[in-house]
């Protein structure tokens, strides 16, 4: 079955009037003078209202994610933000995507937190892992040479301390803990699905694959999303599997009006803010030494990719880094995602950048109302036989 | 001077490095930048020493070994060179992440340096004083960074760029960044085990240093029992590449005694 997520990156879009002109980045050394704190209450409250009416449209889940010290998303604690959330929602998911596990020094809190969350939520929780973007590797002054074992690590120790009865000892290489025995346990058995929210790493589509754990591409264009996903399914193959739909996720900003003409030139301005300013970092804040294998930036360095930032708002839409157009215009984009890469799990990012609240209310109507149903019902053929994310009762095998 | 290039074998490790010159070993450490580059500054020392100037592990031609995670590691991984070679005690120059090498070698091994040098040396924090951070700013800015005169940084520019050139200048800074990204090019405990070097020092240091400025060759002063300070002026960070001449007639008498 295919889901909807209405994702959010809870933005700061406030930028003072010469940040093109003065600020080299949203990221790591934008002074927090531009926060104003009476502002973000307000729009915290508003971005949350959003996501309750997202539920109460149709959406099947909600999404946060974490970031630290930008512009782009206001959200470090996306588990705070999952935890206001649980108690205003009745039936959505909820899909932290994701825990920066490397940032950690405790990793065993994020094993607390969510476990909290799924208990509280009556096992709504989807609890995603990420590694952070090199930018937060200055913020927290993590060492990003140890980006990926701690990763690895953190992971192993959070799904041992939800599914293995505790006390226990833990005793890797960067945690240690002599009891691990954390309460509350999760509801969901073993442990709530987990999923993996990437910019398309080949480690870490690899060792989705083995784990059965949904991979999402965020925030690319078509060619490396297809590229990406195929890889996962290679990947999966080679595991001696399908990867079903419901493992495969695919987020993008998408932006949907009365018609292509008009979608498109709302929601210009604001996808622009998110690439030209939410996402404006400078090559160093992006790639800290050690962030990536020297394999994979031979990879990058090979293929020549340009930034999203540097692309014309037309460029961004014909390379898919956005969806923007009628009902019939992105339900068809969708629904050739949906068949050529055996998606299953939609992101839409609605609230983009700094567009207002109207237009974000409106195109997320539009979407729950003229797209979701088409791809509900041109989806109902393809159907899932496998459990992702290790989740529910039906997955024993991902008992570690 | 002529310098051979030679790998020999440290324990697990294939060291590259270059040896140049007459006489009684001199070892050279290099600096975060320019490992396997021999300079004038090194022709100079080498017309009075057999010059050792080795590629740190994770730098130049010499690979990272896993094992390689604190600057404790180096240190035992030089006590092992010196070793191997058999150069004990011997005479040993550090030029900035050399020199806090040098210095981490000196107070860990201290009977195994007959006589120290260190050049705008990391490896101190010293409170108020701002550091550059070199990680987070792009590579010509930080060679810019480095010297007094405006045209002098062009010299560390790579010599022959390409791929091969962008990923080994990434493992040489994933290497730095595995040792001191944080705490940011300093040691917390160093200054403390200073107190164990027992050689004469000399601290040389440009008196217009903008990446380690002189308060923290004042710090080295401070810490080591046997020590003198030489602010060069007119010189930035890397003394022996922006002021050779003064470099060599205060080094070469030094290590001569």
């Amino acid at each position: 079955m295919v889901q909807f997520f209405y994702f959010h990156l809870m933005p700061w879009p406030h930028l003072p009037a010469d940040f093109d002109q003065r600020e080299p980045s949203a990221w790591v050394t934008l002074s927090n003078r531009h926060y104003d704190p009476a502002l973000g209450h307000h729009l915290y409250n508003e971005y949350l209202d959003e996501m309750e009416y997202a539920e109460a449209l149709g959406f099947d889940g909600l999404a946060v994610n974490e970031h630290h010290q930008n512009a782009y998303g206001t959200m470090p604690s996306p588990n705070l933000m999952a935890a206001a959330l649980v108690r205003r929602t009745q039936r959505a998911k909820i899909a932290i995507l994701g825990n920066a596990l490397p940032l950690h020094e405790h990793p065993l809190r994020v094993a607390e937190e969510v476990a909290m969350l799924d208990v509280l939520s009556g096992g709504r929780v989807i609890s995603g892992f990420v590694r952070g973007i090199g930018c937060e590797y200055f913020s927290l002054g993590v060492n990003p040479t140890y980006s990926r074992e701690r990763f690895y690590e953190a992971h192993d120790l959070i799904v041992r301390a939800w599914s293995e009865p505790g006390p226990f000892c833990f005793e890797g290489k960067h945690y240690r803990f002599r009891y691990v025995n954390v309460w509350p346990r999760p509801l969901q058995q073993p442990h709530p699905p987990i999923w993996l929210p990437s910019q398309g790493s080949t480690e870490t589509i690899r060792w989705g694959a083995e784990h059965r754990y949904p991979f999402v591409s965020v925030f690319n264009s078509y060619t490396n999303t297809k590229r990406w996903i195929e890889e996962y399914h290679e990947a999966a193959a080679r595991c001696g599997y399908t990867a079903p739909p419901e493992q495969i996720g695919f987020a993008a900003p998408m932006y949907v009006a009365e018609s292509d003409a008009r979608a498109e030139a709302e929601a210009e301005p604001h996808f622009l803010w998110l690439f030209r300013r939410g996402l404006k970092i400078p090559p160093n804040y992006l790639l800290p030494p050690g962030y990536i294998s020297e394999e994979s930036l031979r990879k990058f360095l090979a293929a020549g990719v340009r930034l999203p930032g540097e692309l014309s708002y037309r460029e961004l839409i014909e390379h898919g880094y956005v969806l923007v157009g009628s009902p019939a215009t992105v339900a068809a984009r969708l629904a050739a995602v949906q068949q050529e890469l055996g998606v299953g799990i939609f992101l839409y990012s609605g609230r983009t950048g700094d567009m207002p609240k109207e237009l974000a209310w409106k195109s997320m109507e539009f979407f729950a109302r003229e797209v979701i149903p088409r791809l509900r019902a041109h989806g109902a053929g393809i159907r899932g036989n496998a459990s992702p994310g290790g989740a529910g009762s039906v997955s024993p095998a991902k008992r570690m | 001077m002529p310098c051979r290039s030679e790998t020999i074998q440290i324990g697990d490790l294939d060291v590259h490095l270059l040896r140049g010159g007459r006489g009684e070993p001199l070892l050279v450490l290099h600096p975060e930048f320019a490992a396997g580059r021999w300079f004038p500054f090194h022709d100079e020392l080498a017309r009075h020493f057999q010059v050792y100037a080795p590629d740190h592990p994770g730098f130049g031609s010499t690979p990272r070994p896993d094992w390689l995670e604190g600057m404790d590691d180096l240190a035992m991984f030089y006590a092992d060179f010196i070793d191997t070679l058999g150069l004990a005690p011997v005479r040993v120059v550090g030029l900035s992440f050399g020199g806090w090498i040098a210095a981490e070698l000196a107070a860990w091994f201290p009977e195994r340096v007959s006589r120290l040098v260190l050049v705008g040396a990391a490896g101190l924090k010293v409170e108020g004083v701002e550091r550059f951070d070199l990680f987070a700013r792009p590579l010509e800015e930080t060679l810019q960074q480095l010297f007094f005169a405006p045209d002098r940084w062009v010299q560390l520019l790579p010599t022959e760029p390409g791929t091969d050139t962008l990923l080994r200048m990434y493992r040489e800074a994933t290497t730095l960044a595995r040792l001191s990204w944080n705490p940011y090019l300093y040691d917390p405990k160093l200054e403390r085990r200073l107190r164990r070097v027992r050689c004469p020092v000399l601290v040389v240091w440009g008196a217009e240093d903008r990446f380690l400025p002189p308060p923290h060759g004042e710090a080295y002063l401070r810490a080591l029992s046997d020590a003198e300070l030489v602010l060069v002026p007119e010189s930035g960070h890397l003394v022996p590449l922006e002021r050779p001449e003064v470099f060599t007639a205060r080094v070469v008498p030094f290590l001569s005694r």
